[in-house]
C-alpha cells in the first residue's frame, strides 16, 4: 500500500516538474553557446498533461477509433509478441542455467560469453533479424526472437546464480542421503534458486519489452506499439499529444509485463527471503 | 588456463558458423559468413570507426550525466528519509519500463541536428540502475561502524565521508557497470528512431536497407566492441577505485 | 583515582510499552586506576549493557555513570576510553595501518605523527609487517588485533572489551589474552572486559565480578589474586580454586565475596 502511495507521490512530483517547465520555461527552448540545452517549452513540443489525455478519448483520424482504442490493442498485440519471445528466452535461459550448472566445463565455456552478452547492444541486430521475416518465419517472429534473446542472458545468469546458492552443507546432505544429480536438482537446487530466479525473470520482461518495440521498428511490423509510435511521431508538428498517447501505450506494456512477473512471484516466494541479483 | 574453455568455445562456434554457412550456402540475408563480415569491417574500419566515435560520444555524455545525476539524487534521497521512501519505488517502476520509447519525443523538443536526444536519453536510462545502487549503498551502513563513529564522538559529515561513501563505492559500481553496457545500447538504438544519423545505429539500418548485410553485420560488431570498450573500462576503474576488492563480479 | 564509578544504574528499555525489559537493576561498581574487571554471567545478564552504558553509546535509566572523573558523555566526547568489539569493525576499504589512524585522524593528529603512533600500535599487537596489508587478507584474529591496536591507538586511560575473543578458536584466543595482558601492563590501562568464558576472566582479571539473569545484577565480585599470569598459571591449584569459585557464584551458590 505504502508502495502504491509513493508511485502515486512520484507521478504528482513528475507531472508538477513538467507543468512547472512550461509554465516558467522559454516557449523556444533555452540556449547555450548556441546548442539547444533545455527543450521548448510550448504547447507543440511539450503539451499539457491534461491535453494528452483529452487526446486519448478522441479519434485517431478524421473519423477513426479513438486513439485510447487503437493504442490499446496495438499493446495487445505487442504483448503477445514480448510473451511469446519472453517465455522462449526464459525458457532457453533456464535450460542452459541447469546445464552449466550440471557441467562445469560448459559453465566455464560458456557463462563468459553470456555474461558479456549483456553488456554488448544486441539489439543493434534487430534490423538485420528482421531479414529473416517471410522467408524462414512470419514477420511477427522475428520480433519475438529479437525478444528472445535480450530476456535470454539475464535469465541464464540469475538462475545459475541461483542453482549454485545452497550452501555446502546442503549439497552434503543430499549426497549422505545417496540423491543424484536430479534429485538434489529438483529437491535442493531449484526450490533454492526462486529468489534469484524472479528478480532476473523481471530484468528479462523489461528487456523483452525493449527487444519487442525496437524489433517492431525496425521490422516495420504493422499493429504493434513500435510501429505506432513511429507513426505518431511522424504526426507531431501537426498533433503533438498523439505521439504521448503511444508513450503512455508502451509505459503501459512495460507495467502489465513487470505486473506478471510480480503475480508470478507471489503464491512461489511467500515466506521466502528476497535477494538482489546482480546478473552483470 | 581459465581462459582456455571459452576461448576454444569461440574459435569453435566461429570455425562452425563458417562451415554451416558457406557448405549450406546460406544466404547473406539470414546470415553472412564470418569471414564475410571480417572482409567488410576492415574494407569500411574508417566509417564504423567515425560512427562508433560518434554514437560512443553521445554514449559517454549521457553516461557521466546520468551517473552525476543518479549519485547526487541518492545523496539528497539518503539524507530526507521522505524523499527516499518517494523515490526508490518509483524509480524501480520507471526501471520496467522502455524508456528507449523516449527518443521521439526527445527528438521533436530539439532540433533534427542536435545531438542533444540520443544523450539525454542515455542519461536517463543510466540515471535509475545508478541511483537505485548508490541509494542502497549509502542506507546499508554497518552497525558496528554506527557505533564505532558513535564512540569516536565523529559529527554527521565526519560519518558520511569517512563511513557512508567509501561503503557505499561497490555499490556505486554495481551501478556504473550496468550503467556503462546500457548507455552504449541507448546510444545506439536511439537512432532507429530517428533524429540525427551519424552514429552506429543508423549505419546499421541504412546497410541493411540497402540489402548488404555482411556491411551492416561489421556495423554490429563496432557496435559490440564499443559496449565492450566501456563495460571493461569501468571495470578497470572499479579495480583502481576499490584496491580492496579481489573479486570482480 | 577511579576509572570507572557505576553508582546505583538501573536501565529499562522500552519503558511502559508491553515489550518493556529490566536490562540491569540498582548495578554498582567501582573499576580502580590500572586494575582489569571482567564482567561474566548467563546470556541476557545485562553485561554487554553496563559497557554500552560506560561507553556512553546508552543511558541509564536511574543512577549516574562517572567515567574519568566525569560524566559519560563528557568522556566519551573527549575520548577518554578505547572500545573493542566482537567483531573487529575495520573498514574494509582502508589498509590496516589507516585503520588504526582512525581515531587519531578524527582527533585531528598530523599526518606523520598518526603514521608513526599507529605503527608503534601494530608492533604492539605484533602486526607490524601487516601495515599495508588490506582487512580482507588477514584472519579473524589478526583483524582483532588490528582492532585492539585501533582502541588503543589513543593511549586511552580505560579500555572497554565487549567479548572481542568471543568469535576465535581457542588457541589464538589463549594468545591473544597473553599478548593483552602484557599491553595493559606495559601501559597501565584500566580495562572492564566482558565475557562469557570463566576461564578467560579468571586469567585475565584482577576483579571477577558475577552478575546474574535479568534483570541484571552483581551478585559476587571475586579478587583474582594470581602470583604470575602465563601458561604455567594455566595449570596452578590457584587457577582453579578462583575458577570454581567463579563457577560457584554463576550457580548462585553462596560465596563468600572478596569485595
Amino acid at each position: 500500500m505504502r508502495r502504491i502511495l509513493a508511485i502515486l507521490a512520484g507521478l504528482l512530483a513528475a507531472v508538477a516538474l513538467w507543468e512547472g517547465y512550461k509554465a516558467v520555461g522559454n516557449p523556444d527552448g533555452t540556449v547555450l553557446f548556441g546548442v539547444r540545452v533545455l527543450p521548448r517549452a510550448d504547447d507543440l513540443s511539450m503539451p499539457h498533461v491534461w491535453t494528452v489525455f483529452q487526446r486519448l478519448g478522441r479519434p485517431e483520424l478524421t473519423g477513426g477509433r479513438p486513439v485510447w482504442i487503437v493504442v490499446l490493442q496495438s499493446c495487445l498485440f505487442t504483448l503477445g509478441i514480448t510473451a511469446a519471445g519472453f517465455l522462449a528466452g526464459a525458457a532457453v535461459g533456464l535450460l542452459l542455467a541447469v546445464a552449466m550448472q550440471r557441467f562445469r566445463l560448459v559453465e566455464r565455456g560458456l557463462l563468459p560469453y553470456v555474461i558479456l552478452s549483456q553488456t554488448v547492444p544486441l539489439v543493434a541486430l534487430a534490423p538485420l533479424v528482421a531479414g529473416w521475416g517471410g522467408t524462414i518465419m512470419p514477420p511477427w517472429a522475428t520480433v519475438a526472437v529479437i525478444a528472445s534473446y535480450l530476456a535470454f542472458f539475464p535469465v541464464a545468469v540469475g538462475m545459475l546464480r541461483g542453482l549454485q546458492s545452497p550452501a555446502a552443507s546442503g549439497v552434503e546432505l543430499m549426497r549422505s542421503y545417496a540423491a543424484g544429480w536430479w534429485r538434489t536438482l529438483v529437491k535442493l537446487r531449484l526450490p533454492a534458486s526462486l529468489p534469484y530466479l524472479f528478480p532476473a525473470l523481471r530484468l528479462a520482461g523489461a528487456a523483452a519489452v525493449v527487444g519487442a518495440v525496437v524489433g517492431e521498428i525496425s521490422t516495420g511490423t504493422r499493429g504493434g506499439i513500435g510501429r505506432l509510435i513511429i507513426e505518431y511521431s511522424r504526426e507531431a508538428t501537426s498533433d503533438p499529444a498523439k505521439v504521448y498517447t503511444a508513450m503512455l501505450g508502451a509505459a503501459l506494456l512495460g507495467l502489465v509485463v513487470a505486473g506478471a512477473v510480480s503475480l508470478l512471484e507471489l503464491p512461489l516466494m511467500r515466506h521466502r527471503r528476497h535477494v538482489e541479483v546482480v546478473t552483470l | 588456463m581459465k581462459v582456455l574453455p571459452p576461448l576454444i568455445v569461440g574459435i569453435a562456434a566461429i570455425v562452425a558458423w563458417q562451415l554451416t554457412v558457406t557448405l549450406g550456402r546460406i544466404a547473406p540475408f539470414i546470415l553472412p559468413a564470418p569471414s564475410e563480415i571480417w572482409e567488410q569491417l576492415v574494407e569500411q574500419r574508417q566509417n564504423v570507426w567515425e560512427a562508433a566515435l560518434a554514437s560512443g560520444a553521445n554514449a559517454l555524455i549521457g553516461l557521466i550525466g546520468g551517473a552525476i545525476g543518479g549519485v547526487l539524487v541518492a545523496m539528497v534521497a539518503s539524507r530526507f528519509r521522505p524523499i527516499a521512501e518517494i523515490s526508490i519505488p518509483f524509480a524501480a517502476v520507471i526501471s520496467a519500463l522502455p524508456i528507449i520509447a523516449l527518443a521521439p519525443i526527445l527528438n521533436n523538443m530539439f532540433e533534427t541536428t542536435s545531438s542533444i536526444p540520443r544523450r539525454l536519453t542515455a542519461a536517463i536510462i543510466v540515471f535509475f540502475p545508478v541511483f537505485l545502487n548508490t541509494l542502497r549503498g549509502l542506507r546499508e551502513v554497518n552497525p558496528i561502524h554506527q557505533e564505532l563513529m558513535h564512540t569516536y564522538a565523529a559529527g554527521g559529515w565526519t560519518f558520511a565521508t569517512k563511513v557512508r561513501l567509501p561503503g557505499a563505492l561497490p555499490y556505486v559500481f554495481t551501478g556504473l557497470r550496468q550503467a556503462s553496457s546500457l548507455a552504449v545500447i541507448a546510444a545506439v538504438v536511439a537512432e532507429y528512431f530517428g533524429g540525427l544519423q551519424n552514429g552506429l545505429g543508423s549505419r546499421i539500418t541504412s546497410a541493411a536497407a540497402f540489402t548488404a548485410y555482411p556491411r551492416a553485420w561489421a556495423y554490429v560488431v563496432g557496435a559490440c566492441l564499443l559496449g565492450l570498450v566501456f563495460y571493461l573500462t569501468t571495470l578497470l576503474l572499479e579495480r583502481v577505485a576499490m584496491p580492496w576488492r579481489s573479486r570482480l563480479i | 583515582m577511579t576509572a570507572v564509578e557505576i553508582d546505583n544504574v538501573t536501565k529499562v528499555f522500552n519503558q511502559g510499552r508491553s515489550d518493556e525489559v529490566t536490562a540491569l537493576a540498582e548495578v554498582s561498581l567501582t573499576v580502580g586506576d590500572g586494575e582489569f574487571v571482567s564482567l561474566i554471567g548467563p546470556s541476557g545478564c545485562g553485561k554487554s549493557t553496563l559497557l554500552r552504558l560506560i561507553a556512553d553509546l546508552i543511558e541509564p535509566t536511574t543512577g549516574t555513570l562517572r567515567v574519568a572523573g566525569k560524566d559519560a558523555g563528557r568522556a566519551r566526547r573527549d575520548q577518554d576510553y578505547g572500545i573493542a568489539f566482537q567483531q573487529a569493525g575495520l573498514f574494509e576499504w582502508r589498509t590496516v595501518r589507516r585503520n588504526v589512524e582512525l581515531p587519531l585522524e578524527l582527533r585531528g593528529m598530523g599526518k606523520g605523527e598518526r603514521k608513526a603512533r599507529a605503527e608503534e600500535m601494530l608492533a604492539l599487537v605484533g602486526l607490524a609487517e601487516f601495515a599495508g596489508h588490506y582487512p580482507a587478507q588477514l584472519s579473524g584474529g589478526m583483524q582483532q588485533r588490528v582492532a585492539i591496536a585501533r582502541a588503543l591507538a589513543v593511549q586511552p586511560p580505560l579500555l572497554l572489551m565487549d567479548e572481542p575473543f568471543g568469535a576465535l578458536d581457542e588457541m589464538t584466543r589463549e594468545r591473544l589474552q597473553a599478548e593483552l595482558l602484557g599491553i595493559c601492563a606495559q601501559t597501565g590501562t584500566s580495562t572492564v572486559f566482558v565475557t562469557h568464558s570463566i576461564s578467560e576472566a579468571v586469567f585475565l582479571s584482577n576483579r571477577v565480578v558475577v552478575m546474574s539473569a535479568r534483570p541484571g545484577r552483581i551478585t559476587a565480585a571475586i579478587d583474582v589474586d594470581l602470583p604470575a599470569r602465563d601458561e604455567a598459571a594455566r595449570q596452578s591449584d590457584k587457577y582453579f580454586e578462583h575458577v570454581t569459585a567463579v563457577r560457584q557464584a554463576l550457580r548462585g551458590v553462596p560465596v563468600e565475596s572478596t569485595t
